[in-house]
């Protein structure tokens, strides 16, 4: 105890405490989500009517290489806005990982975007994952993509068609391998 | 928990033109977590979901201890009654919408106070120099201001009341489904006190 006292100050003991607490507060948060996501059912995504072009971007993923959107022009694509911080965009990333498996011989691609933290904070929560997300997670260090999409909230998620053009959103997490999320992708798929 | 039914402010709402209903029928819930002693409040009223669930000032201080903030922005922040706040469009075929500077506490001073939206806590944190990887992540887990939702959306995030650990208030909260305004309170929620209960 004394040695412990000497290597840190009360100050400094108080303030590992706070740290700890809030790595505590966000993975205690999940069950905050849970209260109310079990009493929804509804697992859809919303049709976006005038189905705007999508900003595109130009972001580095986890192995520094660069992934452009608009190259994925062809493709059906889900891009989705999260941060680890965030309890229901920790809860979703499975589903998108099993979407991902589901649709993997299919014209359809994955962008994940995190919004400003770093790769090892990234790593750090993905190595916590049953499944190591095999989809591109790329980095938004200074939120600017972010900004030019219209995100409210973290979770946002847009389903674009293969002209590029956002047809479909999800406000909040969802299970994204869910039947009735996976009919839509499959129908956008499906179209010309 | 019983849902005060604001006739007065339906009434008023009337006069002014506005169409203000109060909640019907509405389910509300309180529960206090048995393993950490955190309180929440629970609202469902014709396809509409609100929780709140009290953040204790070392968890806000620890959550944005690790994101950037100096100690003493952090026990800025942790002076306020904060709560993970989630709303949720369960099933209202159109669009729901809301903006909590519409949302209204009443201490048990009886003073009617407005909540510190993220806009104003940002603009403070511009002011005291704060780094913005930090005021990132504070923009972005507060909760929106603003927010309109199809069926199945939510969003969840902090909201923050003017008041010291463990006051105790009413919550009215407002929100609109096709041009009507829908309103009602929850009473007694507490904020959390400075150590956990458990």
């Amino acid at each position: 105890m004394k040695r412990c006292s000497k290597m840190f100050s009360v100050p400094a003991l108080r303030l590992l405490t706070s740290v700890f607490t809030g790595c505590l507060v966000v993975l205690m948060l999940p069950a905050t989500q849970g209260l109310a996501a079990e009493k929804t059912p509804v697992q859809a995504l919303i049709e976006v009517a005038a189905r705007p072009q999508a900003p595109d971007f130009l972001l580095e993923d986890v192995d520094g290489k660069k992934r452009r959107l608009s190259d994925l022009r062809g493709k059906v694509v889900l891009v989705n806005f999260w941060a680890t911080w965030c309890p229901p965009c920790r809860h979703e990333m499975p589903s998108i990982e099993r979407l991902s498996h589901i649709l993997k011989d299919a014209d359809f691609a994955i962008l994940a975007v995190n919004v400003a933290e770093n790769l090892e904070t990234v790593f750090s929560f993905t190595g916590t994952l049953d499944s190591t997300p095999t989809f591109p997670i790329v980095f938004d260090t200074d939120s600017r993509v972010l900004k030019a999409w219209p995100v409210r909230g973290l979770p946002t998620t847009f389903i674009l068609d293969k002209q590029g053009r956002v047809a479909y959103r999800a406000v909040g997490g969802r299970e994204f391998d869910d039947p009735a999320i996976l009919a839509q992708i499959r129908g956008l798929m499906e179209a010309r | 928990m019983p849902v005060k039914q604001s006739l007065t402010s339906t009434i008023f709402g009337f006069i002014l033109g506005l169409s203000i209903i109060a909640a019907d029928a509405a389910e509300t819930k309180h529960e206090v977590n048995p393993e950490t002693g955190v309180q929440s409040w629970e609202f469902h009223d014709q396809g509409v979901a609100f929780t709140i669930m009290q953040i204790t000032p070392d968890q806000a201080r620890g959550f944005f201890l690790a994101r950037g903030f100096d100690r003493q922005a952090v026990d800025y922040y942790a002076s306020y009654c904060v709560f993970m706040t989630i709303v949720r469009n369960e099933a209202v075929p159109e669009s729901l919408s809301y903006n909590l500077a519409d949302w209204r506490f009443y201490g048990k001073d009886g003073k009617t106070r407005k909540l510190k939206l993220k806009e104003d806590w940002l603009k403070e944190w511009r002011k005291r120099k704060v780094t913005e990887p930090a005021i990132i992540a504070f923009e972005w887990s507060q909760h929106p201001s603003t927010q309109t939702f199809e069926v199945g959306d939510w969003n969840q995030g902090m909201t923050t009341y003017a008041l010291p650990p463990e006051s105790l208030f009413d919550l009215k909260f407002r929100w609109k489904v096709n041009g009507v305004i829908h309103e009602a309170m929850l009473k007694d929620v507490q904020c959390a006190g400075t150590t956990p209960a458990h």
